[in-house]
Protein backbone atom coordinates (compact mmCIF):
# COMPACT_ATOMS: atom_id res chain seq x y z
CA UNK A 1 0.00 0.00 0.00
CA UNK A 2 2.81 2.43 0.95
CA UNK A 3 3.70 1.93 -3.26
CA UNK A 4 0.60 2.83 -4.59
CA UNK A 5 0.58 5.73 -2.25
CA UNK A 6 3.69 6.78 -3.56
CA UNK A 7 3.23 5.80 -7.12
CA UNK A 8 -0.04 8.12 -7.15
CA UNK A 9 2.12 10.89 -5.61
CA UNK A 10 4.63 11.20 -8.22
CA UNK A 11 2.00 11.18 -10.59
CA UNK A 12 -0.77 12.98 -9.56
CA UNK A 13 -1.08 16.38 -9.62
CA UNK A 14 -2.30 19.09 -12.17
CA UNK A 15 0.92 20.76 -12.91
CA UNK A 16 0.13 24.47 -14.33
CA UNK A 17 -4.10 23.96 -13.76
CA UNK A 18 -5.79 26.63 -12.86
CA UNK A 19 -6.54 26.61 -9.04
CA UNK A 20 -9.63 25.49 -8.30
CA UNK A 21 -9.44 27.76 -4.76
CA UNK A 22 -7.34 31.10 -3.72
CA UNK A 23 -7.09 32.49 -0.74
CA UNK A 24 -5.76 35.84 -1.27
CA UNK A 25 -3.68 38.09 1.71
CA UNK A 26 -5.51 36.42 4.23
CA UNK A 27 -4.45 38.39 7.99
CA UNK A 28 -5.95 37.36 11.39
CA UNK A 29 -4.90 38.33 14.76
CA UNK A 30 -6.25 37.54 18.42
CA UNK A 31 -5.25 40.58 20.09
CA UNK A 32 -1.81 41.39 20.03
CA UNK A 33 -0.51 37.53 18.58
CA UNK A 34 -0.51 37.88 14.52
CA UNK A 35 -1.86 34.05 13.78
CA UNK A 36 -1.87 34.69 10.09
CA UNK A 37 -0.05 37.53 8.05
CA UNK A 38 -0.68 37.93 4.59
CA UNK A 39 -1.19 34.57 3.72
CA UNK A 40 -1.54 33.11 -0.01
CA UNK A 41 -2.73 29.94 -0.26
CA UNK A 42 -4.41 27.68 -3.20
CA UNK A 43 -5.39 24.37 -4.56
CA UNK A 44 -5.12 22.63 -7.86
CA UNK A 45 -7.57 20.26 -9.24
CA UNK A 46 -6.53 16.34 -8.41
CA UNK A 47 -3.85 17.46 -5.73
CA UNK A 48 -2.96 16.20 -2.53
CA UNK A 49 -1.79 19.29 -0.64
CA UNK A 50 0.58 19.65 2.36
CA UNK A 51 -0.12 22.06 4.74
CA UNK A 52 3.11 22.11 6.84
CA UNK A 53 4.49 24.36 9.97
CA UNK A 54 5.35 24.09 13.71
CA UNK A 55 2.78 24.15 16.55
CA UNK A 56 1.86 27.82 16.46
CA UNK A 57 2.44 28.45 12.79
CA UNK A 58 -1.17 29.66 11.41
CA UNK A 59 -2.47 26.21 10.14
CA UNK A 60 -5.10 25.49 12.02
CA UNK A 61 -6.37 28.86 11.78
CA UNK A 62 -5.60 29.05 7.89
CA UNK A 63 -8.13 25.96 7.62
CA UNK A 64 -10.61 27.64 10.09
CA UNK A 65 -10.65 30.37 7.93
CA UNK A 66 -11.48 28.35 5.10
CA UNK A 67 -14.20 26.38 6.48
CA UNK A 68 -15.77 29.16 7.42
CA UNK A 69 -15.46 29.05 11.36
CA UNK A 70 -13.38 31.85 11.94
CA UNK A 71 -13.64 35.05 9.78
CA UNK A 72 -10.64 36.65 8.68
CA UNK A 73 -9.05 40.24 9.63
CA UNK A 74 -8.47 40.60 5.61
CA UNK A 75 -8.28 38.55 2.67
CA UNK A 76 -9.97 37.52 -0.31
CA UNK A 77 -11.38 33.91 -1.75
CA UNK A 78 -11.99 32.58 -4.93
CA UNK A 79 -13.68 29.67 -6.26
CA UNK A 80 -12.54 28.90 -9.80
CA UNK A 81 -11.76 32.92 -10.41
CA UNK A 82 -14.93 34.02 -9.01
CA UNK A 83 -14.73 35.62 -5.78
CA UNK A 84 -16.58 34.24 -2.85
CA UNK A 85 -17.14 34.92 0.92
CA UNK A 86 -16.62 32.48 3.82
CA UNK A 87 -18.59 33.96 6.72
CA UNK A 88 -20.48 30.64 7.79
CA UNK A 89 -19.64 27.00 7.26
CA UNK A 90 -22.77 26.85 5.15
CA UNK A 91 -20.87 29.33 2.64
CA UNK A 92 -17.99 27.23 2.92
CA UNK A 93 -19.57 24.42 2.03
CA UNK A 94 -21.50 25.62 -0.93
CA UNK A 95 -18.32 26.77 -1.99
CA UNK A 96 -17.45 22.81 -2.11
CA UNK A 97 -14.97 22.82 1.08
CA UNK A 98 -15.55 19.93 3.91
CA UNK A 99 -13.09 19.92 6.92
CA UNK A 100 -12.65 17.04 8.49
CA UNK A 101 -11.41 18.11 11.90
CA UNK A 102 -9.02 16.04 14.30
CA UNK A 103 -11.17 15.12 16.72
CA UNK A 104 -13.96 13.97 14.48
CA UNK A 105 -16.99 15.98 13.78
CA UNK A 106 -19.12 12.42 14.52
CA UNK A 107 -21.77 12.33 17.11
CA UNK A 108 -20.63 9.46 19.26
CA UNK A 109 -24.23 8.20 20.63
CA UNK A 110 -25.73 7.98 16.93
CA UNK A 111 -25.84 5.28 14.02
CA UNK A 112 -23.60 6.54 11.33
CA UNK A 113 -26.42 6.98 8.88
CA UNK A 114 -28.16 9.86 11.63
CA UNK A 115 -24.55 10.86 11.39
CA UNK A 116 -24.13 10.95 7.56
CA UNK A 117 -27.16 12.91 7.45
CA UNK A 118 -26.86 15.15 10.20
CA UNK A 119 -27.77 18.47 9.35
CA UNK A 120 -28.48 17.37 5.87
CA UNK A 121 -31.51 15.08 6.39
CA UNK A 122 -33.12 13.97 3.67
CA UNK A 123 -36.35 14.60 4.97
CA UNK A 124 -40.71 14.72 3.28
CA UNK A 125 -42.22 18.34 3.47
CA UNK A 126 -43.35 18.31 6.94
CA UNK A 127 -39.70 17.52 8.16
CA UNK A 128 -40.17 13.95 8.54
CA UNK A 129 -37.23 11.43 7.77
CA UNK A 130 -36.89 9.73 4.65
CA UNK A 131 -35.97 6.34 6.89
CA UNK A 132 -35.96 4.27 3.85
CA UNK A 133 -34.03 6.20 1.45
CA UNK A 134 -31.30 7.39 4.27
CA UNK A 135 -30.76 3.88 5.12
CA UNK A 136 -30.27 2.65 1.59
CA UNK A 137 -28.30 6.00 0.58
CA UNK A 138 -26.08 5.28 3.77
CA UNK A 139 -25.46 1.87 2.42
CA UNK A 140 -24.42 2.72 -0.60
CA UNK A 141 -22.09 5.29 0.56
CA UNK A 142 -20.30 2.84 2.63
CA UNK A 143 -20.27 -0.06 0.29
CA UNK A 144 -18.41 2.99 -2.32
CA UNK A 145 -16.30 5.03 0.28
CA UNK A 146 -15.27 2.80 3.41
CA UNK A 147 -15.16 -1.13 2.12
CA UNK A 148 -12.02 -0.50 2.88
CA UNK A 149 -12.93 0.30 6.71
CA UNK A 150 -14.78 -2.47 7.42
CA UNK A 151 -17.94 -1.34 8.31
CA UNK A 152 -20.84 -3.24 6.95
CA UNK A 153 -24.20 -1.79 8.85
CA UNK A 154 -25.26 1.93 8.70
CA UNK A 155 -26.93 1.01 12.15
CA UNK A 156 -23.56 0.48 13.82
CA UNK A 157 -23.46 3.43 16.26
CA UNK A 158 -20.02 5.69 15.87
CA UNK A 159 -18.95 5.43 19.46
CA UNK A 160 -18.50 1.57 18.48
CA UNK A 161 -16.15 1.95 15.45
CA UNK A 162 -12.40 2.60 16.02
CA UNK A 163 -10.60 5.97 15.22
CA UNK A 164 -9.67 5.24 11.73
CA UNK A 165 -13.25 3.50 10.96
CA UNK A 166 -14.48 7.11 12.14
CA UNK A 167 -12.30 9.16 10.09
CA UNK A 168 -13.29 6.57 7.30
CA UNK A 169 -16.88 7.75 8.10
CA UNK A 170 -16.71 11.03 8.12
CA UNK A 171 -14.47 11.37 5.15
CA UNK A 172 -17.21 9.39 3.27
CA UNK A 173 -19.79 11.65 4.12
CA UNK A 174 -17.77 14.66 2.62
CA UNK A 175 -17.21 12.96 -1.02
CA UNK A 176 -20.76 11.64 -0.65
CA UNK A 177 -22.01 15.20 -0.43
CA UNK A 178 -19.80 16.29 -4.00
CA UNK A 179 -17.67 18.57 -1.91
CA UNK A 180 -14.64 18.87 -4.40
CA UNK A 181 -12.19 19.82 -1.57
CA UNK A 182 -11.52 18.25 1.81
CA UNK A 183 -9.30 19.90 4.56
CA UNK A 184 -7.72 17.35 6.70
CA UNK A 185 -6.81 18.77 10.08
CA UNK A 186 -4.10 16.41 11.76
CA UNK A 187 -6.30 13.55 10.31
CA UNK A 188 -3.83 10.86 11.66
CA UNK A 189 -2.82 12.53 14.46
CA UNK A 190 -5.11 9.79 16.79
CA UNK A 191 -4.37 6.75 14.37
CA UNK A 192 -3.05 3.43 14.77
CA UNK A 193 -0.16 2.72 12.60
CA UNK A 194 -2.54 0.68 10.14
CA UNK A 195 -5.34 2.59 10.23
CA UNK A 196 -2.99 5.93 8.99
CA UNK A 197 -2.28 3.75 5.87
CA UNK A 198 -5.67 3.73 5.65
CA UNK A 199 -6.57 7.24 5.52
CA UNK A 200 -3.26 8.40 3.54
CA UNK A 201 -4.19 5.95 0.41
CA UNK A 202 -8.09 7.75 0.72
CA UNK A 203 -6.45 10.64 0.11
CA UNK A 204 -4.68 9.72 -2.73
CA UNK A 205 -7.77 8.05 -4.56
CA UNK A 206 -9.74 10.53 -3.34
CA UNK A 207 -7.38 13.08 -5.43
CA UNK A 208 -7.39 10.80 -8.33
CA UNK A 209 -11.41 10.75 -8.31
CA UNK A 210 -11.68 14.45 -8.17
CA UNK A 211 -11.45 15.73 -4.46
CA UNK A 212 -8.04 17.80 -3.44
CA UNK A 213 -7.61 17.23 0.11
CA UNK A 214 -5.26 19.64 2.29
CA UNK A 215 -3.28 17.71 4.29
CA UNK A 216 -2.71 19.35 7.72
CA UNK A 217 -0.11 17.60 9.52
CA UNK A 218 3.74 17.66 11.68
CA UNK A 219 4.52 14.02 10.09
CA UNK A 220 7.04 15.43 7.26
CA UNK A 221 7.33 11.52 5.95
CA UNK A 222 3.32 10.80 5.87
CA UNK A 223 2.82 14.38 4.10
CA UNK A 224 5.92 13.06 1.97
CA UNK A 225 4.48 10.22 0.70
CA UNK A 226 1.16 11.58 -0.30
CA UNK A 227 1.13 14.89 -1.07
CA UNK A 228 1.61 16.47 -4.97
CA UNK A 229 2.69 20.13 -2.96
CA UNK A 230 3.75 21.32 -0.20
CA UNK A 231 3.01 24.85 1.73
CA UNK A 232 5.16 25.12 5.12
CA UNK A 233 4.18 27.68 7.26
CA UNK A 234 5.97 29.39 9.92
CA UNK A 235 4.79 32.73 12.89
CA UNK A 236 1.30 33.03 10.77
CA UNK A 237 3.60 33.14 6.85
CA UNK A 238 4.14 31.07 4.36
CA UNK A 239 7.60 30.18 3.64
CA UNK A 240 8.21 27.88 1.27
CA UNK A 241 5.52 26.75 -1.89
CA UNK A 242 7.04 23.61 -3.59
CA UNK A 243 5.88 20.98 -5.68
CA UNK A 244 7.28 17.08 -4.83
CA UNK A 245 9.81 17.02 -7.79
CA UNK A 246 11.51 20.27 -7.01
CA UNK A 247 12.01 20.02 -2.87
CA UNK A 248 13.24 17.60 -0.34
CA UNK A 249 12.47 15.61 2.60
CA UNK A 250 15.90 17.09 4.03
CA UNK A 251 15.02 20.68 2.88
CA UNK A 252 10.99 20.63 3.87
CA UNK A 253 12.67 19.20 7.27
CA UNK A 254 15.30 22.33 7.59
CA UNK A 255 12.39 24.54 6.75
CA UNK A 256 10.58 23.50 9.61
CA UNK A 257 13.29 23.78 11.94
CA UNK A 258 15.17 26.34 11.14
CA UNK A 259 12.02 29.10 10.95
CA UNK B 1 -6.48 -5.83 2.53
CA UNK B 2 -9.05 -5.01 4.44
CA UNK B 3 -8.38 -7.92 6.91
CA UNK B 4 -11.06 -9.99 8.54
CA UNK B 5 -10.08 -8.52 12.28
CA UNK B 6 -10.47 -5.17 11.70
CA UNK B 7 -13.71 -5.67 9.95
CA UNK B 8 -14.13 -8.20 13.32
CA UNK B 9 -14.23 -5.05 15.77
CA UNK B 10 -17.41 -3.68 15.04
CA UNK B 11 -19.29 -6.53 13.47
CA UNK B 12 -18.93 -10.28 14.99
CA UNK B 13 -21.69 -8.70 17.66
CA UNK B 14 -24.02 -8.21 15.82
CA UNK B 15 -23.90 -11.71 13.95
CA UNK B 16 -24.77 -13.60 16.51
CA UNK B 17 -26.72 -11.24 18.58
CA UNK B 18 -30.21 -12.41 19.49
CA UNK B 19 -33.39 -10.66 20.56
CA UNK B 20 -31.76 -10.38 24.31
CA UNK B 21 -29.04 -9.11 22.82
CA UNK B 22 -30.98 -6.05 20.61
CA UNK B 23 -33.39 -5.24 23.41
CA UNK B 24 -30.05 -4.99 25.73
CA UNK B 25 -28.60 -2.29 22.88
CA UNK B 26 -31.83 -0.58 22.71
CA UNK B 27 -31.55 2.84 24.65
CA UNK B 28 -34.28 2.07 26.59
CA UNK B 29 -33.65 -2.16 26.48
CA UNK B 30 -32.59 -2.23 30.25
CA UNK B 31 -35.67 0.03 31.47
CA UNK B 32 -37.71 -2.38 29.40
CA UNK B 33 -36.41 -5.35 31.51
CA UNK B 34 -36.76 -3.76 34.82
CA UNK B 35 -40.23 -2.63 33.97
CA UNK B 36 -41.56 -6.45 32.86
CA UNK B 37 -39.80 -7.72 36.32
CA UNK B 38 -41.21 -5.14 38.39
CA UNK B 39 -44.66 -5.43 36.71
CA UNK B 40 -44.57 -9.58 36.84
CA UNK B 41 -43.42 -9.36 40.93
CA UNK B 42 -46.34 -6.79 41.79
CA UNK B 43 -48.59 -9.57 39.83
CA UNK B 44 -46.99 -12.28 41.46
CA UNK B 45 -47.77 -11.38 44.62
CA UNK B 46 -51.01 -9.58 44.35
CA UNK B 47 -52.06 -13.15 43.06
CA UNK B 48 -50.61 -15.06 46.00
CA UNK B 49 -51.77 -12.30 48.66
CA UNK B 50 -55.22 -10.71 47.11
CA UNK B 51 -56.05 -8.82 50.14
CA UNK B 52 -52.78 -7.44 51.57
CA UNK B 53 -51.47 -6.33 48.11
CA UNK B 54 -54.48 -5.22 45.89
CA UNK B 55 -52.01 -4.16 42.74
CA UNK B 56 -54.42 -5.99 40.50
CA UNK B 57 -57.38 -4.51 41.75
CA UNK B 58 -59.30 -2.19 39.01
CA UNK B 59 -59.58 0.54 41.72
CA UNK B 60 -56.05 0.97 42.23
CA UNK B 61 -54.95 0.03 38.34
CA UNK B 62 -57.23 2.85 37.67
CA UNK B 63 -55.77 5.13 40.25
CA UNK B 64 -52.24 4.31 38.66
CA UNK B 65 -53.49 5.12 35.11
CA UNK B 66 -55.03 8.88 36.54
CA UNK B 67 -51.08 9.70 38.57
CA UNK B 68 -48.41 8.22 35.51
CA UNK B 69 -49.89 10.82 32.74
CA UNK B 70 -49.10 14.06 34.42
CA UNK B 71 -45.83 13.40 35.53
CA UNK B 72 -45.57 11.43 32.45
CA UNK B 73 -45.73 14.11 30.49
CA UNK B 74 -43.95 16.46 31.88
CA UNK B 75 -41.20 13.53 31.56
CA UNK B 76 -41.91 13.76 28.15
CA UNK B 77 -40.78 17.31 28.03
CA UNK B 78 -38.14 17.00 30.46
CA UNK B 79 -36.43 14.13 28.27
CA UNK B 80 -36.46 16.44 25.02
CA UNK B 81 -34.75 18.86 26.63
CA UNK B 82 -32.28 16.47 28.73
CA UNK B 83 -31.91 15.05 25.32
CA UNK B 84 -30.09 18.31 23.83
CA UNK B 85 -27.95 18.43 26.57
CA UNK B 86 -30.12 20.76 29.01
CA UNK B 87 -31.99 20.96 32.22
CA UNK B 88 -35.42 22.20 33.18
CA UNK B 89 -35.93 22.77 37.05
CA UNK B 90 -38.80 24.98 36.57
CA UNK B 91 -41.29 22.63 35.07
CA UNK B 92 -42.51 21.82 38.44
CA UNK B 93 -43.68 25.75 38.90
CA UNK B 94 -44.76 25.82 35.30
CA UNK B 95 -47.48 22.62 36.50
CA UNK B 96 -48.68 24.72 38.97
CA UNK B 97 -48.88 28.31 37.67
CA UNK B 98 -49.73 27.65 34.04
CA UNK B 99 -53.26 25.93 35.07
CA UNK B 100 -53.69 28.73 37.57
CA UNK B 101 -53.59 31.06 34.94
CA UNK B 102 -56.19 29.04 33.01
CA UNK B 103 -58.80 28.74 35.99
CA UNK B 104 -58.12 32.39 37.10
CA UNK B 105 -59.02 33.27 33.36
CA UNK B 106 -62.07 31.14 33.16
CA UNK B 107 -63.40 31.90 36.49
CA UNK B 108 -63.29 35.73 34.99
CA UNK B 109 -65.28 34.99 32.15
CA UNK B 110 -62.90 33.84 29.58
CA UNK B 111 -63.81 31.39 27.26
CA UNK B 112 -62.63 27.48 27.90
CA UNK B 113 -60.55 27.20 24.81
CA UNK B 114 -58.46 30.90 25.35
CA UNK B 115 -58.28 29.95 28.90
CA UNK B 116 -56.57 26.94 28.09
CA UNK B 117 -54.70 28.67 24.86
CA UNK B 118 -53.57 31.12 27.79
CA UNK B 119 -52.10 28.04 30.25
CA UNK B 120 -50.94 26.64 27.17
CA UNK B 121 -49.00 30.01 26.47
CA UNK B 122 -47.17 30.57 29.58
CA UNK B 123 -45.08 27.55 29.21
CA UNK B 124 -44.42 28.84 25.98
CA UNK B 125 -43.31 32.17 27.65
CA UNK B 126 -41.36 30.35 29.98
CA UNK B 127 -39.88 28.24 28.23
CA UNK B 128 -38.60 31.01 25.82
CA UNK B 129 -37.05 32.97 28.78
CA UNK B 130 -35.49 29.65 29.67
CA UNK B 131 -34.20 28.92 26.64
CA UNK B 132 -32.70 32.96 25.74
CA UNK B 133 -31.30 32.62 29.03
CA UNK B 134 -29.43 30.16 28.57
CA UNK B 135 -28.68 30.01 24.91
CA UNK B 136 -27.99 33.66 24.61
CA UNK B 137 -26.25 34.49 27.81
CA UNK B 138 -24.62 31.09 28.21
CA UNK B 139 -25.98 30.88 31.94
CA UNK B 140 -26.16 26.92 32.99
CA UNK B 141 -29.81 25.78 32.86
CA UNK B 142 -29.67 24.05 35.85
CA UNK B 143 -28.91 27.61 37.39
CA UNK B 144 -31.43 29.58 35.04
CA UNK B 145 -34.26 27.08 35.70
CA UNK B 146 -33.27 27.22 39.18
CA UNK B 147 -33.56 30.94 39.29
CA UNK B 148 -37.29 30.73 37.41
CA UNK B 149 -38.45 27.96 39.76
CA UNK B 150 -38.65 30.11 42.94
CA UNK B 151 -39.25 33.28 40.72
CA UNK B 152 -42.43 31.57 39.16
CA UNK B 153 -43.19 29.94 42.55
CA UNK B 154 -43.61 33.45 43.92
CA UNK B 155 -45.30 34.45 41.42
CA UNK B 156 -48.14 32.29 41.52
CA UNK B 157 -48.45 33.06 45.02
CA UNK B 158 -48.93 37.07 44.93
CA UNK B 159 -51.42 36.01 41.96
CA UNK B 160 -53.59 33.73 43.64
CA UNK B 161 -52.77 35.50 47.59
CA UNK B 162 -52.80 31.88 48.53
CA UNK B 163 -56.23 31.11 47.29
CA UNK B 164 -57.41 27.89 45.61
CA UNK B 165 -59.80 28.30 42.74
CA UNK B 166 -62.46 26.06 42.42
CA UNK B 167 -62.65 24.65 38.26
CA UNK B 168 -65.82 23.57 36.96
CA UNK B 169 -65.91 23.66 33.29
CA UNK B 170 -68.48 22.09 30.99
CA UNK B 171 -68.47 18.08 31.61
CA UNK B 172 -67.26 17.28 27.30
CA UNK B 173 -64.33 19.30 28.63
CA UNK B 174 -63.56 17.45 31.68
CA UNK B 175 -64.28 14.15 29.85
CA UNK B 176 -62.00 14.65 27.35
CA UNK B 177 -59.35 14.84 29.46
CA UNK B 178 -59.89 13.18 32.41
CA UNK B 179 -62.82 10.86 31.65
CA UNK B 180 -63.47 7.59 32.62
CA UNK B 181 -63.12 4.98 29.48
CA UNK B 182 -64.02 1.29 30.38
CA UNK B 183 -63.55 -0.24 33.61
CA UNK B 184 -59.28 0.72 34.11
CA UNK B 185 -58.43 3.19 31.26
CA UNK B 186 -58.56 7.08 31.89
CA UNK B 187 -58.55 9.66 29.06
CA UNK B 188 -56.01 11.43 30.40
CA UNK B 189 -53.60 7.64 30.02
CA UNK B 190 -54.49 8.33 26.04
CA UNK B 191 -53.50 11.87 26.31
CA UNK B 192 -50.48 10.19 27.82
CA UNK B 193 -49.69 7.54 25.32
CA UNK B 194 -50.40 9.92 22.16
CA UNK B 195 -48.30 12.08 23.25
CA UNK B 196 -45.54 10.13 23.64
CA UNK B 197 -46.26 9.07 20.41
CA UNK B 198 -46.01 12.48 19.07
CA UNK B 199 -42.88 12.60 20.92
CA UNK B 200 -41.25 9.52 19.39
CA UNK B 201 -42.06 10.61 15.85
CA UNK B 202 -40.33 14.19 16.25
CA UNK B 203 -37.55 12.53 18.16
CA UNK B 204 -37.19 9.74 15.91
CA UNK B 205 -38.54 10.24 12.82
CA UNK B 206 -38.30 14.24 12.07
CA UNK B 207 -35.17 16.14 11.32
CA UNK B 208 -35.29 18.11 14.07
CA UNK B 209 -35.18 15.57 16.65
CA UNK B 210 -32.37 14.18 14.64
CA UNK B 211 -31.12 17.65 15.80
CA UNK B 212 -31.56 17.10 19.23
CA UNK B 213 -29.73 14.37 19.49
CA UNK B 214 -26.76 15.66 17.74
CA UNK B 215 -26.50 18.73 19.39
CA UNK B 216 -27.07 17.25 22.97
CA UNK B 217 -24.12 13.99 22.25
CA UNK B 218 -21.19 16.35 20.67
CA UNK B 219 -22.16 20.04 20.84
CA UNK B 220 -18.73 20.64 18.71
CA UNK B 221 -19.98 17.96 15.84
CA UNK B 222 -23.44 19.84 15.46
CA UNK B 223 -21.58 23.36 15.11
CA UNK B 224 -19.39 21.87 12.34
CA UNK B 225 -22.49 20.22 10.42
CA UNK B 226 -24.19 23.49 10.84
CA UNK B 227 -26.86 22.68 13.08
CA UNK B 228 -28.11 25.91 14.80
CA UNK B 229 -27.42 24.74 18.70
CA UNK B 230 -29.05 27.93 19.56
CA UNK B 231 -32.56 27.68 17.91
CA UNK B 232 -32.28 23.65 18.95
CA UNK B 233 -32.15 24.23 22.81
CA UNK B 234 -34.36 27.03 22.27
CA UNK B 235 -37.17 24.92 20.52
CA UNK B 236 -36.49 22.13 23.29
CA UNK B 237 -36.84 24.59 26.24
CA UNK B 238 -40.22 25.68 24.83
CA UNK B 239 -41.94 22.10 24.29
CA UNK B 240 -40.86 21.23 27.69
CA UNK B 241 -42.20 24.16 29.43
CA UNK B 242 -45.70 23.80 26.74
CA UNK B 243 -45.95 19.97 28.07
CA UNK B 244 -44.98 20.81 31.72
CA UNK B 245 -48.08 23.37 31.41
CA UNK B 246 -50.33 20.77 30.10
CA UNK B 247 -49.75 18.03 32.41
CA UNK B 248 -50.80 20.88 34.68
CA UNK B 249 -54.19 21.40 33.38
CA UNK B 250 -54.90 18.10 33.20
CA UNK B 251 -53.73 17.64 36.49
CA UNK B 252 -55.70 20.47 37.23
CA UNK B 253 -59.30 19.24 35.59
CA UNK B 254 -58.95 16.15 37.40
CA UNK B 255 -58.77 17.48 40.79
CA UNK B 256 -61.65 20.61 40.01
CA UNK B 257 -59.47 22.87 41.77
CA UNK B 258 -56.22 25.25 41.24
CA UNK B 259 -53.83 25.99 43.78
CA UNK B 260 -50.82 28.15 44.37
CA UNK B 261 -49.27 25.63 46.96
CA UNK B 262 -46.09 24.00 44.87
CA UNK B 263 -45.89 20.75 45.06
CA UNK B 264 -42.09 19.89 46.13
CA UNK B 265 -39.70 17.92 44.11
CA UNK B 266 -41.97 17.19 41.01
CA UNK B 267 -39.03 18.61 38.95
CA UNK B 268 -36.75 15.96 40.51
CA UNK B 269 -39.43 13.45 39.91
CA UNK B 270 -39.62 14.25 36.10
CA UNK B 271 -34.93 13.69 36.01
CA UNK B 272 -35.56 10.57 37.84
CA UNK B 273 -38.23 8.97 35.52
CA UNK B 274 -35.89 10.38 32.52
CA UNK B 275 -32.81 8.56 34.34
CA UNK B 276 -34.60 5.13 35.19
CA UNK B 277 -35.55 5.61 30.97
CA UNK B 278 -32.12 5.51 30.32
CA UNK B 279 -31.58 8.93 29.19
CA UNK B 280 -27.96 10.28 30.24
CA UNK B 281 -27.86 13.05 32.05
CA UNK B 282 -25.11 14.61 29.46
CA UNK B 283 -28.01 14.58 26.53
CA UNK B 284 -27.80 12.54 23.40
CA UNK B 285 -29.09 9.57 24.46
CA UNK B 286 -32.25 8.58 25.37
CA UNK B 287 -35.69 7.08 23.88
CA UNK B 288 -39.24 7.62 23.92
CA UNK B 289 -40.32 4.47 25.18
CA UNK B 290 -37.80 4.86 28.63
CA UNK B 291 -39.66 7.70 29.48
CA UNK B 292 -42.56 6.24 29.39
CA UNK B 293 -41.67 2.95 31.50
CA UNK B 294 -40.22 5.29 33.50
CA UNK B 295 -43.11 7.28 34.48
CA UNK B 296 -44.62 3.59 34.82
CA UNK B 297 -42.46 2.54 37.04
CA UNK B 298 -41.76 5.63 39.45
CA UNK B 299 -45.69 5.44 39.95
CA UNK B 300 -46.01 1.77 40.65
CA UNK B 301 -43.60 2.41 43.06
CA UNK B 302 -45.03 5.27 45.15
CA UNK B 303 -48.32 2.78 44.65
CA UNK B 304 -46.36 0.09 46.40
CA UNK B 305 -45.08 2.02 48.98
CA UNK B 306 -49.09 3.15 49.65
CA UNK B 307 -50.30 -0.43 49.28
CA UNK B 308 -47.75 -1.76 51.68
CA UNK B 309 -48.88 1.02 54.09
CA UNK B 310 -44.79 2.13 54.29
CA UNK B 311 -44.39 5.92 55.18
CA UNK B 312 -44.33 8.01 51.84
CA UNK B 313 -40.84 9.64 53.31
CA UNK B 314 -39.17 5.88 51.04
CA UNK B 315 -40.60 7.84 48.22
CA UNK B 316 -37.97 10.56 48.47
CA UNK B 317 -35.45 8.19 48.88
CA UNK B 318 -35.73 5.75 46.40
CA UNK B 319 -35.69 9.33 44.25
CA UNK B 320 -32.41 10.04 45.56
CA UNK B 321 -31.02 6.34 44.82
CA UNK B 322 -32.52 6.20 41.35
CA UNK B 323 -31.19 9.48 40.50
CA UNK B 324 -27.52 8.65 42.21
CA UNK B 325 -27.31 4.56 41.32
CA UNK B 326 -29.47 4.86 38.13
CA UNK B 327 -26.73 7.91 36.66
CA UNK B 328 -24.36 5.25 37.67
CA UNK B 329 -25.78 1.96 36.44
CA UNK B 330 -26.34 3.32 33.04
CA UNK B 331 -22.86 4.35 32.46
CA UNK B 332 -21.97 0.74 33.54
CA UNK B 333 -23.99 -0.51 30.95
CA UNK B 334 -22.72 1.51 28.20
CA UNK B 335 -19.06 0.53 29.21
CA UNK B 336 -19.69 -3.44 28.20
CA UNK B 337 -20.47 -2.28 24.27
Amino acid sequence: MAETAAGAANGGGAGGAAPIFEARTVSKSYGHVEALIGVDFEILPNEVVGLLGDNGAGKSTLIKIMSGVVRPDTGSFFRNGTPITLDSRRQSEAAGIETIYQDIALVGSMSIMRNVFAGRELANRGGFLRMKKMRDTAMLILDRYVRIAGITSPELMVEELSGGQQQAVAIARAVHFKHDMLLLDEPTSALSVRETEKVLSFMTELAEGGVSCVFVTHNLYQAYRVCHRFVVMAHGRVVKVARKEETSIAELTDLLVTH
Amino acid sequence: MASADSRGAAVDRYAGAGAFDRLRKHPAGNVVIVFAVFFAACVVVSLLFPTDFRFLQSANLRILMRAIPPIGIMALGVGLLMITGEFDLSVGAVFILAPYVMVFAFVNGVPLSLSVLAALATGLLVGMVNGIITVRFGIPSFIATMGMLFILRVSGRIIASNRPLSFFPPDGFEEALTGRIGPIMQAQFLWFLGLATAAWLFLDRHRLGNHFFAVGGNREAAVSLGINVGRTKLLAFVLCSILAAFAGVISTTRINSATSTPQLFLELEAIAICVIGGLALTGGRGAVLGIVLGACILQMVKDVIILTKLPGFYLDMFIGIVIVFGVALNRLARKKY
